[in-house]
């Protein structure tokens, strides 16, 4: 089996590509009738569908991995249960998952890639979601202690309240950059005009 | 009378160029009880030809091999080259012969499902319907084999990509029937639920004279995905729906329509009562995945209900409303909803409030300028394909015959011209 | 006979009938209303009417009143009204109501019902009698009364089918706007006592037609008959209008229908005041089923209007203005925001209600997208259909060739 591809997005740390390489070459090594199931890195392909979050795929995966491989490969399993506490939106449980296993050198980039990812996406939502939030449930949040996640909100502008421990957001206003296409507007107004003429 | 040696010559001297491999054709043709009483002694010769180039009469020889019965160990390497062919074949040749490439597919299918492994399959009927395909909008008697595959291997993501494709011609109405079905589950796999709804909503609704099995299962997932999808399920049916499904799909659905009436009440425990008391016929046609789903979709239609009233509202209140445990509870089913899109609100934990928002979209992007454009576009085409259709209908003599016998009944106003008419930009 | 007593006074023989233009001149007891949060004094109700619905309403009291003494007050008055009269139907049923709990004056009296019944067959066959001679010897007045006399006998003896047929013959005889609106107040007023109010607006409409032979009472008893046939079907706006327009002019001449009071009674819409009334609203024979309806219906709309003009409304000050508590007022006020019956949205936090003024072109664009998208679909499975209906077409066509 040919895992060039997929060593190459790992090394250049192209990991939203890991999901479609894997899926790709697997269908492929089974056309063959190769029996890849032993050497296959499930790990990694789990957490590859993870990375891009389509867990959907990652729980397909999961069923197609045979039994013998789940008992023999403690990393599948924890690389599963991140999958499996992002489905149950277990905020917090998914550092839980992330910190309690020891990672293989070969997993450990897109783990922590995603442990980053997946906290900037959790202050985000906060930002989007909270007006007013308590400093721990923000620690659970982002999977730091209240003080250090205190600090990160502060760091980003938040107001914290000692006395009540509450955070108060501060939101965000996003201006994206309009590029303009003349073209496109162009013939919208011409719709418009044929319309009414 | 052909000997085995002259037909290899044959196939490997006429596959040069387009006129040659026409010829072929004929001659292969030609030549059909010859490949299959001489079956055995071809299958050796497949290696003297070059798939690639010889595609038309490796096809053929193909054909004829797979069709005689295999034992289980010949199994495996009759579908390693098959696959192999599939991989190598030229698309143009292939085409000459489409029934007997179907034919050679199918069996593929079969013998893969044989040796319990669907996922060997998946990747060359994908390649095979790329081939056969005229282009992305016509369904071959392929799709539903590959949208199979895909279902039993659990590669959904893989089905996925030709569902993308927008259909139009269709090669046999029967295909179309388990393409929307097998289509609708890989949808609902990946909680595609609009698109879903659209493939189930065309089984169900498909001209048929007697009903099938197919169109029976499809309208009870129909049913949950309406309610998930849409929190609402009505039970009339499109005008166009065929007599047949009008009478007689509800009968089979009684349990589901139940769950429609409940679902309807708006309360939790209403519905989960009707789930309780039905829960084996759901196993049993294994929709209880769905059902589930069904049941927390309430959660959410009904708090999506109080942000048409609500500027704000207590976690508390939300709750009781809800029907849910507690106040925390409440928080999660809106910061859920919130990072789903599902509404838009901010949440304050200091007063235990939330407070709903509008929409902020509003309409000045260039996304949504390139969204409108692309939006007329494809009603532009979509027109053009029906006045086209609509022409060659009107010049068809099979459809002019029936119409005409029906003529001496309408006067030339009693025509109408909807919806070419309707529908022109 | 005088005018206004002309509409009442074919109806019931001889002195049978309390006419209310002369009579004892105790106008202040008869003219006490009932609209007050006291409990129904039912012998002063009952003295507002005459006639069959006098006994009707007395007996709709008894039924719904819920309330012993005053059942058997209303049961006691409706007998003696009954006997007054020749309807032996209703006089047999009102003994099996009372059940001889209003002691032996109030029993059965075979005597007088079979004097009755002896009386009504000698005077049917004395009728019959008139009317074959006037219908020989064709004088169109006479035989109009003749059929008049017979609606007159029957409608006195309960059968008000019979009695409605005999009115309506009528019309084939009469000669003046005048009888033609006499026919039409009898048809109204059968047609009353029997529920059947689309006969009462078809009669209203056709009486007004004859514009000349309309004197203002007649008009008001007209509008007033309107009035209640709208009521019944639920029509309460123009029901109101109708009483609206019925005015003074009615006066005491319609008690065979309807009091002064019931008119001003059906319109009235002070909040505090209804909710005392509440109670004997319920036991109006016209009203009870629509008074639910009715109150819930006034006080939305007292609600929509009271927020309708402001951008904000303070709950607290509107939870006191509508007597109710604030949790409750959200309650109302979110089936009335939900059902679109105010454009606004709740702040449960603060308490306010603020006035909601949709984007129309958020809201355009919206459906612009969505239609788009509808149309892309419901298109695209046209043209999928018309596929297969051509592929099933050719098979046919096909087989049918070999």
């Amino acid at each position: 089996m040919d895992f060039s591809a997929l060593n190459d997005a790992l090394a250049s740390k192209s990991y939203d590509q890991i999901a479609d390489i894997c899926d790709t070459l697997m269908l492929q090594v089974s056309s063959q009738g190769v029996i890849f199931q032993d050497e296959w890195p499930y790990a990694i392909h789990l957490l590859g569908h993870i990375y891009i979050n389509d867990i959907n795929s990652a729980r397909f995966l999961w069923k197609r991995i045979p039994l013998a491989v789940k008992e023999s490969q403690p990393e599948v399993v924890a690389a599963w249960k991140i999958g499996q506490k992002l489905w149950a939106r277990d905020y917090a449980g998914v550092y839980e998952a992330i910190r309690e296993f020891n990672w293989s050198p070969e997993a450990q980039g897109i783990v922590a890639s995603f442990s980053e990812f997946y906290t900037k996406k959790m202050f985000e939502l906060l930002v989007s979601a909270y007006s007013t939030i308590s400093t721990q449930d923000t620690a659970l949040f982002l999977g730091l202690n209240a003080d250090d996640a205190a600090n990160y909100a502060l760091q980003r502008g938040w107001t914290l309240d000692l006395s009540s421990q509450m955070l108060t957001v501060k939101k965000q206003v996003v201006a994206t950059e309009q590029k303009l296409d003349s073209s496109k507007l162009q013939r919208l107004t011409e719709y418009v005009f044929n319309l009414e003429h | 009378m052909n000997s085995v040696e002259t037909l290899v010559a044959q196939i490997q001297g006429l596959s040069g160029s387009i006129s040659d491999v026409n010829q072929l054709h004929s001659l292969l043709k030609q030549s059909e009880d010859f490949f299959q009483s001489e079956s055995t002694r071809l299958a050796s010769l497949l290696t003297e030809l070059d798939p690639s180039i010889h595609s038309l009469g490796y096809l053929y020889i193909l054909e004829a091999c797979t069709s005689a019965p295999i034992s289980k160990e010949q199994a495996s390497e009759l579908v390693l080259s098959v696959a192999r062919f599939i991989n190598l074949c030229a698309a143009e040749q292939i085409r000459l012969a489409p029934d007997k490439f179907t034919s050679v597919c199918k069996r593929f299918k079969d013998q893969v499902m044989l040796l319990e492994d669907p996922m060997r399959g998946v990747a060359p009927m994908l390649t095979a319907i790329r081939k056969l395909q005229l282009s992305t909008e016509h369904l071959t008697t392929l799709h539903q084999d590959f949208l199979l595959l895909c279902l039993l291997a659990k590669c959904y993501k893989t089905g996925l990509s030709i569902l993308e494709d927008d259909i139009f011609e269709i090669d046999q109405p029967r295909d179309f029937f388990l393409y929307c079905y097998y289509g609708g589950m890989i949808c609902i796999g990946h909680k595609k639920f609009s698109k879903a709804l659209e493939l189930l909503h065309n089984v169900v609704t498909a001209p048929m004279s007697i009903l099938n099995a197919i169109a029976v299962e499809a309208y009870k997932k129909y049913i949950l995905v309406s309610l998930i999808h849409l929190g609402q399920f009505s039970i009339s049916f499109p005008k166009y729906t065929s007599s047949v499904a009008q009478r007689n799909l509800k009968n089979f659905s009684q349990p589901y329509l139940e769950l429609v009436n409940s679902y309807g009440t708006g309360k939790i425990s209403e519905l989960e009562t009707s789930v309780q008391a039905n829960n084996e016929k759901f196993e049993f046609d294994q929709n209880l995945g769905l059902v589930k789903q069904v049941v927390s979709s309430m959660y959410k239609r009904n708090i999506q209900r109080l942000t048409q009233t609500y500027l704000t509202l207590s976690l508390q209140d939300i709750a009781n409303t809800v029907q849910l445990n507690s106040a925390k509870e409440a928080e999660m089913h809106v910061l859920q909803m919130i990072q789903d899109g599902e509404i838009y609100a901010t949440i304050n934990q200091k007063d235990g409030m939330v407070r709903f928002l509008e929409d902020p979209e509003q309409y000045k992007t260039c996304e949504m300028i390139e969204r409108i454009d692309s939006s007329i576009q494809r009603i532009m085409m979509l027109s053009r394909k029906l006045t086209h259709m609509d022409e060659q209908l009107s010049c068809d003599p099979l459809y002019l015959a029936k119409a005409g016998k029906e003529r001496q009944r309408f006067d030339f106003d009693d025509f109408d011209t909807v919806p070419s008419s309707k529908f022109t930009i | 006979m005088e005018a206004e007593d002309e509409a009442t006074g074919q109806m019931i023989e001889d002195e049978e009938i309390y006419v209310n233009g002369g009579g004892d001149g105790d106008e202040s007891k008869r003219h006490r209303p009932i609209i007050s949060g006291e409990q129904l004094d039912v012998e002063a109700y009952a003295a507002l009417y005459t006639g069959r619905t006098k006994i009707s309403r007395l007996l709709f009291i008894a039924e719904k009143c819920g309330n012993a003494s005053m059942q058997l007050d209303a049961l006691r008055m409706a007998y003696d009204e009954i006997k007054k009269g020749e309807n032996t139907q209703l006089f047999r049923e009102v003994v099996a109501k009372i059940d001889g709990r209003l002691g032996p004056n109030y029993g059965p009296d075979n005597a007088w019902a079979d004097a009755v019944d002896r009386r009504a067959e000698l005077r049917k066959e004395r009728l019959e009698n008139e009317l074959n001679a006037y219908r020989t010897n064709l004088i169109k007045e006479s035989i109009r009364m003749g059929y008049n006399d017979f609606g007159d006998f029957y409608f006195a003896h309960g059968q008000l089918g019979d009695a409605f047929k005999n009115y309506v013959r009528t019309r084939d005889y009469c000669t003046t706007s005048k009888h033609i609106v006499h026919m039409c107040l009898n048809a109204i007023l059968v047609s009353i006592e029997m529920g059947q109010f689309t006969h009462v607006t078809s009669y209203v409409s056709k009486a007004e037609q004859s514009q000349d032979a309309l004197d203002p009472i007649t008009i008001a008893k007209l509008r007033c008959a309107a009035g209640l046939a709208l009521l019944e079907g639920k029509k309460y706006k123009l029901a109101a209008r109708k009483f609206l327009e019925t005015g003074p002019d009615l006066g005491n001449s319609y008690t065979e229908v309807i009091a002064p009071q019931d008119v001003a009674t059906h319109y009235a819409s002070c909040l505090e005041y209804l909710g005392n009334l509440k109670a004997n609203l319920l036991l109006d024979i016209h009203l009870h089923d629509h008074v639910e309806t009715l109150y819930e219906q006034i006080r939305n709309k007292a609600l929509i209007q009271y927020t309708h003009p402001f951008v904000s409304v303070d709950l607290h000050m509107m939870a006191n203005a509508f007597n109710t508590s604030v949790a409750s007022l959200e309650k109302e006020l979110e089936a009335l925001i939900t059902n679109n019956q105010i454009q606004a949205r709740i702040d449960s936090h603060n308490k306010i209600l603020y006035a909601r003024h949709a984007d129309q072109r958020n809201a355009t664009f919206q459906r612009v997208l969505q239609t788009g998208n509808e149309f892309d679909r419901e298109v695209r499975a046209m043209l999928l259909r018309a596929n297969l209906i051509k592929h099933e077409f050719n098979l046919k066509a096909s087989s049918r060739k070999h």
